[in-house]
């Protein structure tokens, strides 16, 4: 018995009645040369399917996610636009940070300071004062709502740390500002990203990261709120494609 | 903003990474992938009442994408027979985010196709959709699916070096 190209294909495909497939199993059983044929559709299909799949784990570009959201999403809308992704060079896989690695930032500084600090610089604050509370703009709000903790690049402005939910059922994430040499804690707030505390970090270029200090303010501050565990990269990716809500 | 329309964006923002790849195993780089996307979403948006409850919203999109696509390579082709003999630049070779050889050797392949049996290529191999579903997709019947896919497929095999 002879087959054509597309039934194997098909064949490799899973797209065959049971009958026929049982009938071109026991074929590629006693024949090689088929059994070559079959393997060649599978091979090409896992070798495209491959090379895309990458894709899927590359950050989404805020121009995008606002782009679906629509017309409506206002300020959310204009921080997306800063964020550039599609410039971004390669991105290396970026380690997470534990518990213990925000624990390194030499804390202590807590909000009074950065509201007189450069963060509130005109051009884009990392943060806005609103409604007697303190919420991330600029950047800042960009990153907490587009950016990948498993995605990003030790080059990004923001790092994020870690994410999780908050016993009182809002997303949370901490992150650390190289250019402010601060670092703080942000749970999801309505539309906003409300800072619940900030600290100074001693060092956001890397040596942080080596560093083994206990980080009082901020670790304290995600002890006293998360419920279980700190989100993997793939709930991570599931909050976010959810909008954190 | 209504209630169908926000719940349109949302499934849409839920389905990014896929729409972003299905546009990328159809364009050069990602850059112009999500320039794709981006159109195609704004059009959905646009057209969400066509969208029926209880579709498939990934399909309904994958189609816009679909057509989308296919208007930029109409328009490109029209333009370039104008005033561009050569290529215009409009896709550069190496993108900054494209440094991964491998997904460019096989994009760089892909691109060889011809675009009825790329699109058979991009939603069964890359996509992972059915011979059914991807012919509902592209509005053709599963025959003529199966033989685009077969031919491109082996196109592709070829310019891969796979075994044969």
């Amino acid at each position: 018995m002879t087959y054509d190209d597309e039934t194997l294909m098909a064949y490799a495909d899973g797209e065959l009645d049971e009958a026929q497939r049982a009938a071109i199993s026991a074929a590629v059983e006693k024949d090689p040369a088929l059994a070559r044929r079959v393997e060649r559709h599978r091979a090409t299909r896992a070798r495209v399917a491959g090379a895309f799949a990458r894709v899927l784990e590359q950050p989404l570009p805020g121009k995008l996610i606002t782009a679906a959201r629509g017309a409506d999403a206002g300020p959310a809308q204009r921080r997306a636009e800063v964020l550039q992704f599609p410039s971004r060079t390669s991105a290396p896989p970026a380690r997470r940070w534990g518990v213990r690695e925000w624990g390194a930032m030499a804390a202590s500084v807590v909000l009074g300071v950065l509201v007189a600090s450069q963060w509130l610089a005109p051009a884009e604050p990392f943060l806005s004062p609103r409604n007697g509370a303190l919420v991330a703009s600029g950047g800042l709000a960009t990153a907490l709502e587009t950016q990948l903790a498993s995605t990003q690049s030790d080059t990004d402005a923001v790092q994020i740390g870690v994410s999780f939910r908050s016993r009182s059922g809002e997303y949370c994430r901490s992150f650390a500002l190289r250019e402010a040499g601060a670092a703080g804690l942000a749970c999801r707030t309505g539309d906003e990203w409300r800072i619940s505390v900030t600290a100074a970090a001693a060092d956001v270029s890397g040596g942080m990261r080596q560093a083994s200090a206990a980080a009082p303010a901020v670790l304290r501050e995600i002890e006293a709120r998360i419920a279980g565990e700190p989100l993997d990269a793939a709930t991570e990716k599931d909050a976010l494609a959810g909008g954190w809500k | 903003m209504t209630a169908p329309t926000e719940e349109i964006s949302e499934g849409i923002v839920a389905l990014l990474p896929r729409l972003r790849r299905f546009a990328r195993s159809l364009s050069r780089n990602q850059h112009d992938a999500d320039d794709l996307v981006q159109l195609a979403i704004e059009r959905a948006l646009r057209n969400h009442e066509q969208f029926r409850g209880g579709a498939s919203l990934s399909g309904w999109l994958f189609t816009i994408i679909k057509n989308a696509w296919l208007d930029q390579l109409r328009a490109r082709t029209r333009h370039r027979e104008v005033a561009l003999p050569e290529d215009s630049g409009e896709h550069p070779a190496v993108s900054p985010v494209d440094t991964d050889t491998e997904l460019w050797s096989v994009s760089e392949a892909m691109d060889k196709l011809p675009e009825e049996q790329r699109l058979a290529i991009a939603l069964v191999l890359v996509e992972g959709l059915s011979y059914k579903e991807a012919s509902a997709v592209l509005e053709i019947p599963m025959g003529t699916l199966t033989s685009r896919l077969a031919r491109g497929r082996a196109t592709l095999a070829a310019a891969l070096g796979e075994p044969a």
